[in-house]
C-alpha cells in the first residue's frame, strides 16, 4: 500500500498528440474554479514549460506573479510525464509527485495518472484541510478503493 | 469542501497514520484474525500489537469478539460502518483527478480536432 491515488482514462488519440494536448493546451482543458486553483480567489490558467527543466505554473491574467506547481521531473513526449505537485499550503521542502504515463492502446492512448508522495507529509499536514485536500482526499479514495475490494465498481463507476 | 463526520474522520487518519496499523487492517481484509496472527506475521511484541489494535477499535475500525469454542480467545474484524462513511465522502472528492481527466478526454477528442 503507498499513498498514492492512480486514475486511468482512454482517449481516442494517439499517444503523441495525447502529451502533446496534455502539455501544451493544459490551460484550455484544465477545469478551472476555486477548487482547483492554486489562487482560489481568483482562479489562473496552468502552463506547463515545455522540456525538462521546465515547470508547470499556474499564470494569472492581472499579475505577472506566477504560482509554481512544481519542476518537471519527466518528459518524454508520447510517453511519459512527471513533476512535483506542491500545494499552496506546503511547507518549504514539502512536495508530491505526479506522473503521467502515455501507453498505446488499440485505436488510441491508455493515460495511468498517479499522484504519490503524500505519505511524507505529516498527518496533520494542512493539506488535508486546504485546498489540495482534494488531492489527498483522492489518495484516500483510492487507497480505499484498493482495500475495500467490495466498494471498487461503484467508486470507479464515474471514471471513463 | 467539508466533512460531513469530522471526528470519526480524523480518528481514522490517525489511526490510519500508522503503517503498522494499515498492515493490521490489510490483513483484516481477508479474514478475522487473532492478535497473535499478528505477532507472528509482523515479528512485533504482543504488548505493541495490543496497543495498535486499541487504536484501531477506538476508531471504530475494528472490532473484537470472542471466539465461540473459547471465550479466551479473541478475534479481531474490520468493521463496515466507518469504511461505508469514509467512502460516502471520499465520493464526493474523489473526481479531482478523474474530472480533470475526462475534461482532457473532451478537449482531446472535440469534433474539431477529428481526422
Amino acid at each position: 500500500m503507498s499513498a498514492s491515488a492512480t486514475v486511468v482514462i482512454r482517449v481516442a488519440i494517439a499517444p503523441n498528440m495525447a502529451f502533446d494536448l496534455f502539455t501544451r493546451e493544459i490551460g484550455q482543458w484544465w477545469r478551472r474554479g476555486p477548487a482547483t486553483s492554486f489562487r482560489p480567489a481568483n482562479p489562473g490558467r496552468l502552463e506547463f514549460e515545455s522540456g525538462p527543466g521546465g515547470r508547470l505554473l499556474e499564470c494569472y491574467d492581472d499579475t505577472d506573479h506566477v504560482y509554481e506547481v512544481g519542476k518537471i521531473l519527466d518528459w518524454q513526449p508520447g510517453k511519459r510525464l512527471s513533476f512535483e505537485w506542491i500545494g499552496i499550503n506546503f511547507a518549504p521542502g514539502e512536495k508530491t509527485e505526479v506522473e503521467v504515463l502515455f501507453q498505446a492502446v488499440d485505436e488510441g492512448t491508455r493515460i495511468v495518472l498517479t499522484h504519490s508522495g503524500w505519505d511524507g507529509l505529516p498527518r496533520d499536514h494542512p493539506a488535508r484541510h486546504g485546498l489540495s485536500e482534494q488531492a489527498h482526499l483522492t489518495m484516500l479514495a483510492t487507497w480505499w478503493r484498493q482495500l475495500l475490494g467490495g466498494y471498487a465498481a461503484r467508486t470507479q463507476a464515474g471514471i471513463a | 469542501m467539508t466533512a460531513p463526520k469530522p471526528t470519526l474522520l480524523d480518528n481514522t487518519l490517525v489511526a490510519l497514520a500508522d503503517p503498522t496499523r494499515r498492515r493490521v487492517i490489510d490483513m483484516l481484509r481477508q479474514a478475522p484474525r487473532r492478535p497473535g496472527d499478528f505477532v507472528d506475521a509482523f515479528s512485533i511484541s504482543a504488548p505493541a500489537i495490543s496497543r495498535h489494535l486499541r487504536i484501531l477499535r477506538a476508531a471504530g475500525l475494528v472490532e473484537e469478539e470472542f471466539a465461540e469454542h473459547d471465550a479466551r480467545i479473541r478475534i479481531y474484524r474490520l468493521r463496515p460502518e466507518p469504511f461505508a462513511g469514509l467512502q460516502d465522502w471520499l465520493e464526493q472528492v474523489a473526481g479531482f483527478w478523474s474530472d480533470q481527466l475526462a475534461s482532457f478526454k473532451a478537449h482531446a477528442e472535440a469534433p474539431e480536432r477529428a481526422e
